[in-house]
C-alpha cells in the first residue's frame, strides 16, 4: 500500500540532548503502528513531533506529498489523543466533541449530526449534555476519543491513551479501540510501554530504544523472530541462552543440539527460548536442572529452573491435578529450531 | 462526622484560636472607628468609659457638608472600575508568557515585575508624579488611571500567572490539534479557565485602586481628587481629628465589604485562595 505518512531523518534536540537520533518511518495508509518502547526512549517525542505540538531539529514529515513539518497542528488534520485526556473542563461532553467542527466551519445542522454520530459510536449517546468530571476515567477516554475521530483526521495519534485506566477497564477500551479503528480504517499512530497493548492492537509494532528505531515488523514476526536481544526480552518474557555455535546448528550449555532458524546472523548475543517453548520433564536421574519457584497462575503454570548456572524461566499449562515441587529435578526439552539474536548498538557508540 | 473526641477538641481549639484572631484585627478595630465616627464632640469620651455616654453625627455631618464628597465618590468607582479592567487586560499576556513559556532570564522578568511593589509606594509617587508631569498627563484622570495601574498590575501578574500555571498544557495542544489558532485556543480555552485567577486579581485591584492615595494625590491633585484624595484632607494637617478620620475609614471601608460580600456569593470559596495562594 502506498505510504500515508512518511518520515525521514528526523531529530530532535534538547539542549545538548538528542532525543530522537535520525528516525526514518513509513505507514502505510490505513495501517495500526504502534510505537514501543520504555520511558525516554523517545515515542512520545515522535508522536508530538507528528501531531505538531513539538518541532523537529531536523528532518522532514510528510502527508502523501505534502511536507508537513513546518505547519502548524491546526492545519494538519490530525486527531490526538492524551494520556490525561485533555477534555475542555468547562465544556459539555456535546461541546468537546464539536469543538473541531465549530474550527472548521461545519454549519451548526451537521455538527449536531456529527457530534451526535461519533457520541454514538463510542456508546456515550446519553452522556452528551454531562460535564467531563461527572465522568469516568474511561467515559472521558471515549469522549476524547470521539472528539478526535469526528474530524475524520488523516492520521489518529495516540499518546499512552490507556495508561491512567484500571486494569479492567483498559482491556475493554484497548479491545473497543481496535474495533473503532478496523471499522474506520483511519491511519493511527499508537505510543505505548506496554508489549501486551502493543501485540494486542498494533498490524506493525516499531521498537525504539534510545531516540532510534532498533526494529518494526508484525506483532507476530517480532515475538517469534526478534532480529535483537532487546526486542526479544522487551516484548513479552524470554530465555536468552549463550550457546556453543557449530555451522548451522547449535549446542545449549547442557548438551542439546538443535538446528538454527538464522545461522548467518553475526554479533549473536545468544539464542532465544521463549518460556511457553521450553518444556519441562521430571527426572530422578540425568536431570539438566532443579525447580527454583513454581507458581500456579490458573491457565498456566511458571517455573523458575535452575540450569547451567541460570535461571530459566519456564510456562507450562496449567497444571491439573498437582504441580511440580520446589527442589524437582527436570530435564529441559527446548523447541526443534532456534533463533540468534544480535546485539543492539546505540548510534552514538558506532560513530565513536 | 468524622473524628475522635480529641480530633473534635482540637477543630473547636483552631476554629476558636481564627475567629479571635479575626476578632482582635478586623472587628476589634472597626469597632473603636464606629464608635469614634459617631462620638458626641459636646459630650466627649473620656477613661473609663469603655464606649461614649452620646453619640451624634456631626462628624458625619461634617464631611458629607463638603459638596465634592459624591462627585469624587463617582469618579474614584468610574477610575477604579477602568483601571481593574486595563490592569486585567495588560496583566494576561505577561502572565500567560511568564506561565507557558520557559525562557532565558525568566527569573529577572518576575523581579522586574515585581518591583513596582518592592519600593516604597510614595517614593514611585514622586518620580513618576515628575514624568507624568512633563508628559502633560499630571491633573487629568488618565494619567491618574496610568499611575494606578502601576501599582496594581504586578499583583494582578502575579495572580494570573499561578492560575495560568494550573491550566494542563495539553488543553492547548487538543485544541491546536483540533484546528484552533493560537489566539483561538487561548481565547476559548485559557482565558474561561483562568477566570478565577481575573475574579480574585480583578477584587485586590479594584480595592487597591479605590483606596490608593500617594500615586493618585501626586498625578491628579489638585485638579483630579478621587474619594481616597479627598477623604484624606479631612484627616486634618498637623493634628489627626479622629472623629472624621474614623467616618472616613468607615467610607473607605464600605465598598471593600460589598465587594468581598459579593465575592462570597459569585465565586467558591477556592476563587481567592486560588488567586492568592501562590503570591
Amino acid at each position: 500500500m502506498k505510504p500515508s505518512l512518511s518520515i525521514r531523518q528526523l531529530t530532535k534536540q534538547f539542549d545538548s540532548n538528542l532525543v530522537l537520533k535520525g528516525i526514518d518511518l513509513e505507514v502505510a495508509a490505513g495501517r495500526f503502528v504502534v510505537l514501543l518502547g520504555p520511558s525516554g526512549c523517545g515515542k512520545s517525542t515522535l508522536l508530538r513531533t507528528i501531531a505538531g505540538i513539538s518541532d523537529p531539529s531536523s528532518g522532514g514529515i510528510w502527508l502523501k506529498d505534502r511536507r508537513i513539518d513546518a505547519m502548524p497542528p491546526e492545519q494538519r488534520n490530525f486527531g490526538l489523543v492524551f494520556q490525561t485526556y485533555a477534555l475542555f473542563p468547562h465544556m459539555s461532553v456535546e461541546k468537546n466533541v464539536a469543538f473541531g467542527l465549530e474550527m472548521r466551519r461545519v454549519n451548526k445542522r451537521d455538527i449536531a449530526h456529527r457530534v451526535a454520530a461519533a457520541l454514538e459510536l463510542v456508546g456515550l449517546a446519553d452522556y452528551a449534555k454531562r460535564l467531563p468530571k461527572q465522568l469516568s476515567g474511561g467515559q472521558q477516554q471515549r469522549v476524547a476519543l470521539a472528539r478526535a475521530i469526528v474530524i475524520e483526521p488523516d492520521v489518529l495519534l495516540f499518546d499512552e491513551p490507556l495508561s491512567n485506566l484500571d486494569a479492567k477497564l483498559r482491556d475493554t477500551l484497548r479491545d473497543d479501540l481496535r474495533a473503532l479503528q478496523q471499522k474506520l480504517g483511519v491511519t493511527s499512530i499508537y505510543v505505548t510501554h506496554d508489549q501486551s497493548e502493543a501485540m494486542a492492537l498494533g498490524d506493525e509494532i516499531v521498537v525504539m530504544k534510545n531516540g532510534e528505531i532498533v526494529e518494526r515488523g508484525t506483532p507476530i514476526d517480532l515475538y517469534r523472530r526478534p532480529a535483537y536481544r532487546f526486542t526479544a526480552e522487551f516484548l513479552g518474557m524470554t530465555n536468552v541462552i549463550e550457546a556453543k555455535l557449530r555451522d548451522r546448528a547449535c549446542q545449549l550449555p547442557w548438551g542439546d543440539v538443535r538446528e538454527l532458524e538464522n545461522p548467518s546472523e553475526r554479533d549473536v548475543e545468544g539464542v532465544a527460548i521463549r518460556p511457553e517453548d521450553l518444556a519441562i520433564e521430571a527426572v530422578e536421574t540425568d536431570h539438566h536442572g532443579v525447580v527454583e519457584q513454581a507458581m500456579f497462575m490458573g491457565a498456566a503454570t511458571h517455573y523458575w529452573i535452575r540450569a547451567a548456572g541460570k535461571t530459566l524461566r519456564a510456562i507450562t499449562s496449567g497444571g491439573r491435578t498437582a504441580i511440580l515441587p520446589v527442589g524437582q529435578k527436570v530435564r529441559l526439552v527446548p523447541p526443534p529450531m532456534l533463533h540468534l539474536l544480535r546485539a543492539h548498538h546505540p548510534l552514538q557508540e558506532v560513530a565513536a | 462526622m468524622s473524628g475522635s473526641p480529641r480530633a473534635r477538641r482540637n477543630q473547636a481549639l483552631i476554629g476558636f484560636g481564627l475567629y479571635a484572631y479575626l476578632a482582635l484585627t478586623l472587628a476589634f478595630p472597626v469597632a473603636i472607628v464606629a464608635l469614634w465616627a459617631f462620638y458626641d464632640p459636646a459630650v466627649g469620651w473620656f477613661p473609663p468609659d469603655i464606649i461614649p455616654r452620646s453619640f451624634s453625627l456631626s462628624a458625619w455631618r461634617e464631611v458629607l457638608a463638603d459638596r465634592n464628597v459624591l462627585p469624587a465618590a463617582a469618579l474614584s468607582l468610574f477610575v477604579s472600575v477602568v483601571v481593574t479592567v486595563l490592569t486585567g487586560s495588560l496583566a494576561f499576556p505577561t502572565a500567560w508568557a511568564l506561565a507557558q513559556f520557559p525562557f532565558r532570564l525568566k527569573r529577572l522578568v518576575e523581579i522586574f515585575v515585581l518591583a513596582p511593589v518592592i519600593v516604597p509606594g510614595i517614593v514611585v509617587a514622586v518620580s513618576l508624579g515628575e514624568i507624568f508631569f512633563r508628559f502633560g498627563l499630571a491633573g487629568t484622570v488618565l494619567g491618574v488611571i496610568l499611575v494606578q495601574i502601576v501599582g496594581t498590575l504586578p499583583f494582578m501578574i502575579r495572580i494570573l500567572t499561578a492560575t495560568i500555571e494550573g491550566i494542563p498544557r495539553e488543553l492547548i495542544y487538543a485544541a491546536r490539534t483540533l484546528g484552533a489558532s493560537p489566539f483561538v485556543a487561548v481565547t476559548r480555552i485559557a482565558l474561561p479557565l483562568a477566570w478565577p485567577g481575573f475574579a480574585a486579581g480583578g477584587l485586590l485591584t479594584f480595592i487597591a485602586s479605590f483606596e490608593e492615595f500617594e500615586k493618585s494625590f501626586m498625578v491628579g491633585a489638585p485638579k483630579v481628587r478621587t474619594l481616597a484624595v479627598q477623604l484624606w484632607s479631612y484627616l486634618g494637617g498637623e493634628v489627626l481629628v479622629l472623629p472624621t478620620a474614623a467616618v472616613v475609614t468607615l467610607i473607605l471601608l464600605t465598598p471593600m465589604l460589598v465587594i468581598f460580600v459579593l465575592a462570597e456569593r459569585i465565586g467558591k470559596d477556592d476563587v481567592m485562595a486560588a488567586g492568592l495562594g501562590k503570591l
